[in-house]
């Protein structure tokens, strides 16, 4: 195809890409490092009639708008942002690291920095939930491949449900039964015979709720695709495995699973990229005091009164260094097959 | 195969096959099936202290209203909160963002599927990566621009911005079956006397519609459940159904109103019951589509 | 109806050499068969002919224009294609229309030249089948029809035949060559089947490697291969190949003497003969050898033996009757042979 009408083509789909998703990280990467206006202060003499004068401080509310409206990155800050508190907060980590009282106590005050909380529970769901999803598909898939296949479609109807669901619907919608008063919570209250057994007092019952539904969203998918690949595991491999005298856990082990292993890297990728930006179920969980996300950080930020553009910059520069180094075996990989492809 | 095996099954093996199935039906469908039963009660019943089986029966909804079931969570949505606009909106972002999707990925897809060159290779790299991109960073570069140029808060801002999330997603997949197309179709449309366009649209696109629909739909999932662009991009007055739902959450707990965001929530699900009813095996092949060639 | 001519035509992806400086004048009406095994570069030959590749070195005359730059729709060609790249939305009859419809033919002029165009091969009895409600023969014809409906500078076919069973191959084929016969446009004809390219073809252009490798009428070709890779593509079984060595018209090597050679070289040379040259000996032959095995073919016998390390093919009578290990005697008539240097591999003396 000539460049010319190659180019034709792809031409909207690339404008919108650059516009809106290759300027925005320039555009995030340069807000991170400004910080909003000091306000402007001016002295005001106040007189009083009986009283004499006396001069005090005043945020000069007109000034502050015509500097805000000048400049509305704000003031310039250098790496200053991400390194204070709310971001990498190294001071506090050195300290943390001279002054503390066993791995407990550091896990304890690292969980209060609002960035490493929002980071470590990033990490855990994404490390606890793809897998654990992936075994759960894989092991739907099976389960639904040895059915008679009248009864295929409509397991198959009710398996996508939990996938298709909006995320933050599909989090209300097990956030209600597992609140004290649902039926869940309630149970397990009951079983437990436990009435402060809560979601919002149990940091530890949150995050497994959490990871709960991270399973019950992300196992479908898997399913759906190992099921496709099931049906593309040849039948004569499996039945000359079965003359050879493979028994059934031998047939999964050495015929069925190196087959779905390129589909598992791709199901694991994927994954991994959706679960690192986790957000939703932490808005329709309510959880924000006893778990956030690097993108409920960065919501946090945009959503207040005042809007922080440049710490909402800052964990979203730090969040898309996580998804490069995340991606990197892929790239690595990608690159060095095209050098091949090349040479 | 599966049939002709199955007698052979040991019976504890085939025990525990339908006994896993069973339970993963119910923790799959369960959940929807609950709460939708439980929006036509009074929150003193689906959020009962006492006991579920108010839930079941309605005791108090008996108790409030005479009838074991009530409208009355879905009227205060949709009137009373004006949940109605919401949805209005959900469609015209909805409707937007897979028809421009649709358009820009297929002409994209086509270039990439028919063009060999390295470009075209570091493009779909590039599209991947940008796959990868957390929605809520990119929101956070779009807000100041967005707030100087004063495009903020209205529907076709966010319209584009979903198409544009959007469109590594689409490129990939709809690249993918324009792949599965053989190319012959279109060299002998050219050789017939189209041009590039002519063969694209008269000779491919009548046949891309499977793969047209099957991307569709993933383009109206993205655009139907996207929370962290419309929540940040749109002002309260255009909101779509997810965020209007999020903002009900705070305003409508507090007045003791919960029965109104759980009657949002079951309204928000309704649509994309019928999806999947109607479009099973597009989305399965949609998925399976993109595992194939990943 | 035109002729077509190649100048210096090269094809390089990055390092990779696909065609490598292809000269060649197809006369008005010809049919030029491009004949080598898979990827030799003869269809990447007719792509940059039809505009479907872009031409790295070279230039295309079309007729009496250069047709580099042009599109493929500009360039006035049609093309059959392996996998005949049917329309499948498209009937029969619409498929046939298309190159019509595209090219702004006036409407009135469809429907006779679509029907003359099926009569052709014919169709008339499918017109409003699609593609997918047809036998691999009957979409071949479409394809076929879909070429002829308007009337080109030439056809392309690019292995047209390949996707058919073997007797509708034979078939189809007597109908290309009819078409041809009727049509009188030029037509260029890419196979890897030596028999299609010596049924059809007025010269033929055996490639390999992306380079040309002898361009002659089928008997020419048959006859007087230009070098030992032409000697083994052609012919069926291809052309015995044994090395050995000749001074003085006489050919040796290990079981096999020949002598008589109109040659006067001297040295290291591969000899080539046909199966069908050899004969039986009456008493001492060129060839003494043990069978290696023996195939009836019906219509004649095919024994093979083990000649200083390579295994040749004899053809002999169909009531030959030999057992595998037995030695025979096989005459070689010294008119019937071919010699090649050894190490380049191109043909020695005319």
């Amino acid at each position: 195809m000539p460049h010319k009408t190659f180019f034709a083509f792809v031409m909207p789909s690339l404008i919108a890409m650059v516009l809106f998703i290759a300027l925005p990280i320039v555009s995030v990467v340069v807000q991170s490092l400004y910080v909003a206006h000091d306000r402007v202060m001016v002295q005001v003499e106040n007189c009083q009639p009986f009283g004499g004068c006396s001069t005090e401080l005043r945020v000069d509310a007109a000034a502050t708008a015509e500097l805000q409206a000048e400049q509305p990155l704000g003031k310039f800050n250098g790496l200053g942002t991400y390194f204070n508190r709310a971001h990498l907060a190294f001071d506090e980590l050195g300290v943390i690291l001279q002054t503390n009282r066993g791995l407990g106590d550091i896990w304890n005050r690292v969980l209060n920095l609002p960035f490493y909380k929002g980071l470590i529970f990033t990490l855990v769901y994404c490390f606890v939930v793809t897998p654990l999803a992936m075994a759960l598909g894989f092991g739907i898939a099976l389960a639904v491949n040895a059915l008679p296949k009248v009864t295929k479609g409509p397991i198959i109807f009710f398996s996508l449900l939990p996938m298709i669901i909006t995320p933050l619907v599909g989090s209300l919608i097990l956030y209600w039964m597992l609140s004290p008063n649902g039926i869940l919570g309630a149970t397990i209250q009951h079983l437990f015979n436990d009435p402060t057994l809560s979601l919002r007092a149990s940091p530890g019952l949150t995050w497994i709720a959490l990871l709960l539904y991270g399973v019950w969203t992300n196992g479908p998918f898997s399913f759906v695709v190992f099921y496709a690949g099931l049906q593309t595991v040849p039948a004569d491999t499996l039945e000359s495995a079965m003359i050879d005298g493979a028994s059934r856990w031998e047939r999964i082990r050495y015929v069925i699973v190196p087959h779905l292993m390129p589909l598992a890297t791709f199901v694991a990728l994927v994954q991994l990229m959706d679960n690192f930006r986790v957000f939703e179920p932490i808005v329709g969980f309510s959880a924000e005091a006893n778990a956030t996300s690097l993108s409920w950080l960065i919501f946090n930020d945009l959503s207040g009164d005042t809007q922080q553009f440049g710490s909402a910059g800052a964990t979203s520069v730090l969040t898309i260094i996580g998804v490069v180094i995340l991606l990197s075996p892929v790239l690595v990989r990608t690159w060095r097959e095209f050098k091949l492809k090349v040479v | 195969m599966s049939e002709t095996l199955a007698h052979k099954r040991p019976a504890g093996l085939n025990v525990l096959i339908y006994g896993f199935i069973v339970f993963w039906v119910i923790l799959a469908a369960f959940p929807f099936l609950w709460t939708v039963w439980g929006s036509f009660k009074v929150e003193a019943d689906f959020f009962s202290r006492e006991s579920w089986w108010n839930a079941l029966f309605g005791t108090n909804t008996i108790r409030q209203t005479g009838a074991a079931f009530t409208g009355d969570g879905y009227y205060g949505a949709w009137v009373t909160r004006d949940f109605w606009r919401a949805a209005g909106n959900t469609i015209v972002v909805t409707l937007f963002v897979t028809i421009i999707s649709l358009t820009f990925g297929t002409l994209g897809g086509y270039a990439l599927a028919r063009s060999g060159r390295n470009y075209a290779f570091w493009i779909l790299i590039a599209a991947l990566i940008f796959r990868a991109m957390p929605h809520i960073t990119l929101v956070s570069g779009y807000l100041l621009p967005f707030f100087q140029l004063n495009i903020w808060g209205v529907l076709p801002t966010s319209i584009i911005v979903l198409v544009a999330i959007n469109q590594p997603f689409t490129l990939w997949m709809l690249h993918s079956f324009f792949l599965s197309i053989p190319k012959d179709l279109d060299e002998s449309a050219m050789v017939d006397g189209c041009t590039r366009f002519q063969a694209f649209r008269l000779v491919i696109m009548p046949v891309m519609w499977p793969g047209v629909v099957t991307t569709g739909l993933f383009s109206f999932l993205l655009g139907y459940n996207d929370f962290a662009v419309t929540a940040m991009l749109l002002s309260a007055d255009n909101q779509t159904m997810v965020p209007k739902i999020s903002s009900f959450l705070g305003s409508v707990q507090e007045a003791g109103n919960v029965m109104y965001a759980v009657a949002a929530v079951v309204s928000a699900t309704v649509p994309l019951f019928i999806l999947v009813l109607f479009f099973q095996r597009q989305i399965v092949s949609g998925l399976t589509a993109g595992a194939v060639k990943g | 109806m035109a002729q077509i001519r190649l100048k210096n035509i090269s094809k390089r992806w990055n390092n990779f050499v696909g065609v490598d400086n292809f000269n060649l004048d197809i006369a008005d009406r010809e049919f030029l068969v491009l004949l080598g095994p898979s990827g030799c570069g003869k269809t990447t030959t007719m792509r940059m002919i039809a505009g479907l590749e872009d031409i790295t070195e070279g230039e295309i005359w079309i007729g009496d224009r250069m047709v580099n730059k042009l599109e493929p729709k500009d360039r006035d060609i049609s093309m059959v294609f392996q996998s005949y790249g049917l329309y499948p939305n498209m009937t029969v009859y619409e498929n046939i229309r298309f190159p019509l419809k595209v090219r702004k033919v006036p409407q009135d002029q469809h429907h006779e030249r679509v029907m003359k165009a099926a009569a052709m091969v014919e169709l008339e009895p499918f017109l409003e089948r699609r593609p997918a409600a047809l036998s691999g023969g009957q979409r071949q014809r479409v394809a076929l029809a879909r070429a002829i409906v308007r009337e080109p500078n030439a056809f392309l076919m690019d292995e047209p035949l390949s996707n058919l069973d073997a007797k509708l191959r034979v078939s189809t084929r007597a109908q290309i060559k009819n078409l041809h016969h009727t049509l009188k446009t030029t037509t260029i004809y890419v196979t890897h089947d030596q028999i299609e390219a010596m049924t059809l073809a007025d010269r033929v252009v055996v490639m390999n490697k992306g380079l040309v490798q002898q361009v002659g009428t089928p008997m020419e070709i048959y006859d007087r291969p230009a070098n030992t890779f032409v000697a083994g593509f052609i012919g069926s079984p291809a052309m015995n190949l044994v090395p050995g060595s000749v001074e003085n018209g006489v050919f040796t090597a290990q079981g096999i003497r020949i002598e008589g050679l109109p040659s006067t070289t001297k040295g290291p040379v591969t000899l080539g003969f046909r199966a069908e040259d050899a004969t039986l000996a009456q008493g001492q032959g060129q060839i003494e050898a043990p069978i290696y095995s023996v195939e009836l073919l019906g219509e004649a016998t095919m024994l093979s033996m083990r000649v200083a390390g390579e295994l040749v093919s004899i053809k002999v009578a169909k009531d030959y009757r030999a057992e595998i290990g037995e030695t025979a005697a096989i005459a070689i008539p010294a008119a019937a042979c071919h010699l090649f240097d050894q190490s380049t591999g191109t043909r020695i003396g005319a």
